[in-house]
């Protein structure tokens, strides 16, 4: 997975692209640390050009929407297609994360 | 970072008496007793048998076998291609220094000897044989371990003798493939008698794979011990493993699952699903997905689960499987994915009837290499075609 950033305003974006999964866990932690942007009120994990997700990247985005809520910033999931839309539906994560078409 | 030498045996192969022991003196002096000698190539080969250096310090010209014929059989055979050598080069020509590492050294101090240079070059040598030494035997360990966890983690599985009586208690036909990725993985499938004519089947993936996955996989063991399998109701059975995985799983790691209940007095499979790859259904001869659409296990307290029915007759056929099925990359094609899954289905219990789960993984594996990157779990349950037995 890469990812590139984007800050408009109080909105910090990740513009996620590739393969979201088990290997990438070590990346999590270079998004995690978008949210100490100060002044950030928003965030969106945008995964319009992620081509696939597994569970593991599904728990990723877990622990983004549970980082952000503890600082108080809002987080959505931007754009999912394909293969990552079926296993965002398949588990439910619209249940718990905000996802914007 | 300074390791201690002390244990380290090092050969002095020198065809001058008077050079061998001023070496000698020298690496003493640094707290390297071990020390051995040998006058030329063919007796120092006969030592690197006998004694088992760590580190060679070779002379070049020498009568009989010189330094460099011995650097190159040492090198050629097993066991030692790895053997820090050491040439001593008695002229700082650019030609000899480049024929010494082309028969394999691995440096040279050039003659005449200057004691820092020689010691620094030597203990660099040897620390770094020691740390090599110390990585492969820390991952011999690690890989012993791994093996017998993954011992462990198969006793979790239901037995193929337990698989077999099941099968013949329930006028079933029932076959089962399992295989981790990294030695352990976070797959976890069984099956449950619930009670006469009502048999369950669960299968469930936690969420990526190695040692957390497959602890995870034990805690769910227990979970079952704790929370029997419900005979009745799927979803309800679902939530009450959700609640108590949340309670001891941290955010990101969850699990999916989905859990079916076969009645052969009803002819009725009613089934629950948290996520986990759509099943496949062949009822009248044309497989489909099943909707397996659920929360996550152990994401959500306020998750809720939904129970579905269907028919499943005698000769009707349920597959499950974990995700490495449809995700896996083939050697020469895209991941077969969910529409992929029915044909290969489809193929499979068409081509061989009696054993479908056999071929059908059989030819997965003929288009994806091994190791998988991910566990693979696939369950074959099918109602025999005869009638149950009547005293039921």
């Amino acid at each position: 997975m890469e990812f590139q950033t984007r800050q408009t305003g109080d909105a910090i974006e990740a513009h996620l692209s590739g393969r979201l999964e088990f290997t990438d866990h070590d990346r999590l932690r270079d998004i995690v640390a978008l949210l100490e942007t100060p002044k950030a009120r928003r965030f969106v994990v945008d995964v319009s050009r992620l081509d696939f997700i597994d569970s593991a990247g599904l728990g990723m985005i877990l622990i983004l929407q549970e980082e952000a809520e503890q600082k108080n910033i809002s987080m959505v999931v931007r754009g999912p297609r394909d293969d990552v839309k079926r296993s965002i539906d398949l588990a439910k994560i619209g249940e718990i994360v905000a996802i914007e078409g | 970072m300074s390791l201690s030498l002390t244990d380290s045996r090092v050969l002095i192969v020198d065809d001058n008496d008077f050079n061998r022991k001023s070496l000698a003196l020298l690496i003493r002096r640094h707290g390297i007793a071990k020390i051995e000698f040998a006058v030329d190539g063919i007796d120092g080969l006969e030592k690197v048998k006998s004694f088992r250096p760590d580190l060679i310090l070779l002379d070049v010209a020498m009568p009989n076998m010189d330094g460099l014929e011995m650097c190159r059989q040492l090198r050629r055979s097993v066991g030692h291609s790895e053997l820090p050598i050491l040439f001593q080069t008695a002229f700082d020509s650019d030609e000899e220094q480049v024929s010494c590492f082309e028969a394999g050294g691995s440096d040279f101090i050039s003659k005449p000897i200057k004691p820092g240079e020689c010691m620094a070059r030597v203990r660099h040598q040897l620390e770094r044989r020691k740390l090599f030494s110390n990585l492969n035997a820390f991952r011999d360990r690690v890989e012993k371990e791994l093996r017998h966890a993954q011992a462990m983690q198969l006793s979790l599985l239901p037995e193929s003798w337990r698989i077999q009586t099941i099968a013949d208690r329930y006028c079933l036909s029932l076959d089962s493939h399992f295989e981790t990725s990294s030695e352990l993985g976070g797959d976890f499938w069984n099956v449950f008698e619930l009670d006469d004519h009502r048999v369950g089947f669960l299968i469930v993936d936690f969420a990526g794979h190695g040692i957390t996955a497959a602890i995870n996989t034990f805690r769910l063991h227990t979970l079952i011990e704790r929370i029997p399998a419900d005979a009745q109701d799927p979803s309800a059975w679902l939530s009450a493993l959700n609640l108590a995985l949340k309670e001891v799983l941290p955010t990101g790691q969850f699990a999916t699952a989905f859990y079916a209940i076969l009645d052969i007095a009803t002819n009725r499979l009613r089934y629950a699903g948290a996520g986990a790859p759509n099943p496949v259904l062949c009822v009248d001869g044309e497989p489909t997905l099943l909707d397996s659409a659920g929360f996550l296990l152990g994401m959500s307290r306020r998750a809720v689960y939904k129970n579905h029915e269907v028919a499943f007759p005698p000769g009707a056929y349920l597959f499950l499987y974990s995700d490495a099925l449809v995700e896996s990359p083939g050697r020469h094609s895209r991941p077969l994915g969910h529409d992929g899954v029915i044909s290969l289905v489809r193929t499979a219990a068409n081509q061989t009837p009696d054993a479908p789960l056999t071929s059908l993984v059989e030819f997965f594996f003929a288009e994806v290499d091994r190791p998988l990157r991910d566990d693979l779990t696939a369950i074959w349950v099918q109602r025999r075609r005869t009638e149950p037995l009547q005293d039921r």
